[in-house]
């Protein structure tokens, strides 16, 4: 069986922009939207948290990893220390990946919300 | 140096500072203009604007200088600059935006319904701002004195005046074309003679970068306890920024705010390079800076010592604008949301207000750079990162994902945080940076927890307190913001 999705007339589109926030009054007027709503701000957290512990641990290996293997201090590559490349160069690219991840889910989580909201 | 290519370099910036900033004036009309250009900026130019705004003389020549003192402990800074704002995309940037606020007082005065609350954010708001300014003010009079040989003062005047002009003539709208042009000016700056010294080292044969390890000073390590507490600052430092704050209310909306700082976070990772490299090569060519008390002038002495000639002049003319456009460049965006939050609060919010108001908070922070001694730069920024963390940062995180903080909570834990960290850093700085014990002087590790546990036991104990209107604001800052309309175009 093939879903079919109905949806609003074209003419929707053009009274729309009088009402911009659509999302927000349907959330706001009923006790099921503030369950959405409610649901939707604990998954960005949860998804905020798990991101910053991410890049938090990352930082804590490092830290652990000098600690444990004095060697490093004398590891070099092209002639400059290995303590300098890491910290100088490669976390930057952790901290960007770690950003773009985040943008991704939180306008997935956004999107979830926003298809929850109109199917209602 | 040549003085005259130092004076060269500092009026060629203030004057393309002011042209754009006039081109500026003639876009901007309303009220709304004014303050925050309307919020139509597009993600490139409000990324670049943000990257311009937040570097500032820590940023250009303090890295460099604290890592010719210390070595790796200082790659810790950038690092920290960096990742700051990975924790303001986290946590800030979208709710904030759709907060619809222009200042950090007018979100707290929203989410808590309280003007007491707002009171006390726009007193440690303005209190942040005028510290911040200080090592700017300091960073010029450095740079005037290395680059021209004049005395300090003549620098930190020079940069309030530019600021004061271009702030009270355009106002936000050319503030953002302004900083976006500083951003990429700053990185030319530091990034051309970095290039330039390593192709120019590799002809003549280095002596190997291997000496990088070597320690000029002869300084301790970093404790463990003195990293984490530097990170702490640093990663939630960033936060409460008022200057860097005010620039997410220019995006048009909630997922361009992230789109913005995702930018932001590419031009800052990109930038900071160009001071670790200039470090790296002070350590090995330059490492008597570091030892007759002046390693915040490497960057600026760098092409000079290494090239000579015309070409160095050349390069020290181009560092020497970027450092100026550090200093305008922060010193203006700090000068603008400090009038912001203080027109709107004690001069009722109109044009002329704003005004009046950026005169205030330039001229407040110039007596501040007379009176007092000089740190280190890039120490003193990570010390107002250790007081914004622990003051606006928690009513900032609590305030957008707490239901349950109330205005009491919000009042009691940021003043816990100011006396904290504000009486750590004083005593701290009395005592003498040699002598005073690692918890005074890199507070942010207990002061910033110690306001957390505050602000929420204080909200604990006066649930009733709690404004009824939470539930709509925590929908307002959450829910997106894009029409349903649009969407359905699309399918």
């Amino acid at each position: 069986m093939t879903r079919v999705r109905v949806t609003a007339p074209r003419q929707a589109a053009r009274v729309a922009p009088t009402r911009p926030y659509r999302s927000r009054e349907a959330a706001e007027d009923s006790d099921v939207g503030q369950v959405f709503v409610r649901s939707l701000i604990r998954s960005q957290l949860r998804l905020a948290v798990v991101v910053a512990s991410g890049f938090l641990l990352v930082l804590a290996a490092y830290g652990f990893m000098v600690a444990l293997v004095p060697d490093l201090a004398r590891m070099r590559i092209l002639d400059i220390p290995v303590s300098w490349i890491i910290l100088g160069v490669a976390l930057y690219p952790v901290i960007g990946l770690s950003a773009w991840l985040y943008n991704r889910s939180a306008a997935r989580n956004e999107a979830r919300y926003r298809d929850l909201v109109e199917e209602k | 140096m040549n003085p005259a290519v130092g004076l060269a370099a500092f009026v060629g910036v203030a004057l393309a500072t002011a042209a754009i900033g006039f081109y500026g004036l003639r876009i901007s009309r309303t009220t709304g203009d004014f303050y925050v250009a309307s919020r139509t900026v597009r993600p490139w130019w409000n990324a670049s604007a943000i990257g311009g705004e937040y570097l500032s003389a820590a940023s250009f020549l303090g890295v460099a200088g604290l890592i010719l003192l210390t070595g790796t402990d200082a790659l810790w800074f950038p690092v920290g600059y960096t990742a700051g704002y990975l924790m303001l995309l986290l946590f800030v940037a979208a709710p904030l935006r759709r907060s619809g606020a222009y200042t950090i007082p007018d979100f707290t005065e929203a989410r808590l319904e309280s003007k007491a609350v707002r009171r006390v954010t726009s007193l440690v708001v303005v209190a942040v701002g005028w510290l911040y300014i200080v090592p700017q003010l300091r960073g010029a009079g450095l740079t005037i004195r290395i680059s021209t040989g004049l005395p300090s003062w003549v620098g930190s005047i020079a940069v309030i005046v530019v600021v004061c002009l271009t702030v009270v003539a355009g106002g936000m709208r050319s503030i953002t074309f302004v900083q976006a042009f500083q951003y990429w000016l700053k990185l030319t700056a530091l990034a051309v003679p970095v290039v330039f010294l390593l192709m120019h080292q590799s002809d003549v044969g280095t002596p190997a970068l291997a000496e990088a390890s070597s320690n000029p000073t002869g300084l301790p390590a970093a404790g463990l306890y003195q990293t984490v507490s530097l990170l702490v600052a640093l990663l939630f430092g960033t936060l409460g920024l008022p200057h860097v704050l005010v620039r997410f209310y220019t995006n048009p909306d909630g997922q361009s705010a992230r789109r913005t700082t995702l930018i932001v976070l590419g031009l800052l990772s990109v930038f900071y390079l160009f001071p670790t490299a200039s470090g790296l090569l002070g350590r090995v060519f330059a490492p008597e800076l570091a030892r007759n008390g002046q390693p915040d002038a490497l960057v600026l002495l760098l092409p000079g010592k290494l090239l000579g000639g015309v070409a160095g002049d050349l390069l020290s003319a181009l560092v020497v604008a970027g450092a100026f456009a550090a200093f305008l460049s922060t010193t203006s965006g700090l000068v603008v949301s400090l009038a912001g939050v203080i027109s709107q609060d004690l001069l009722g919010g109109s044009v002329r207000g704003f005004r009046v108001a950026a005169l205030l908070a330039a001229v407040v922070p110039l007596a501040f750079a007379f009176t007092t001694d000089s740190t280190a730069l890039a120490g003193s920024v990570g010390l107002v990162f250790a007081f914004t963390a622990s003051t606006i940062c928690p009513v900032l995180l609590l305030g957008i994902w707490w239901r349950g903080l109330s205005d009491a909570g919000a009042i009691a834990g940021m003043l816990t945080g100011a006396i904290l960290c504000g009486g750590a850093l004083v005593a701290g700085t009395f005592m003498g940076s040699s002598v005073a014990p690692a918890w005074l002087a890199q507070p942010a590790a207990w002061t910033v927890p110690a306001a957390f546990g505050v602000m929420v036991l204080v909200s604990r104990a006066t649930k009733h307190r709690v404004p009824g209107t939470v539930t709509r604001l925590m929908t307002r800052l959450h829910v997106p913001e894009r029409p349903v309309a649009t969407e359905r175009q699309r399918r």
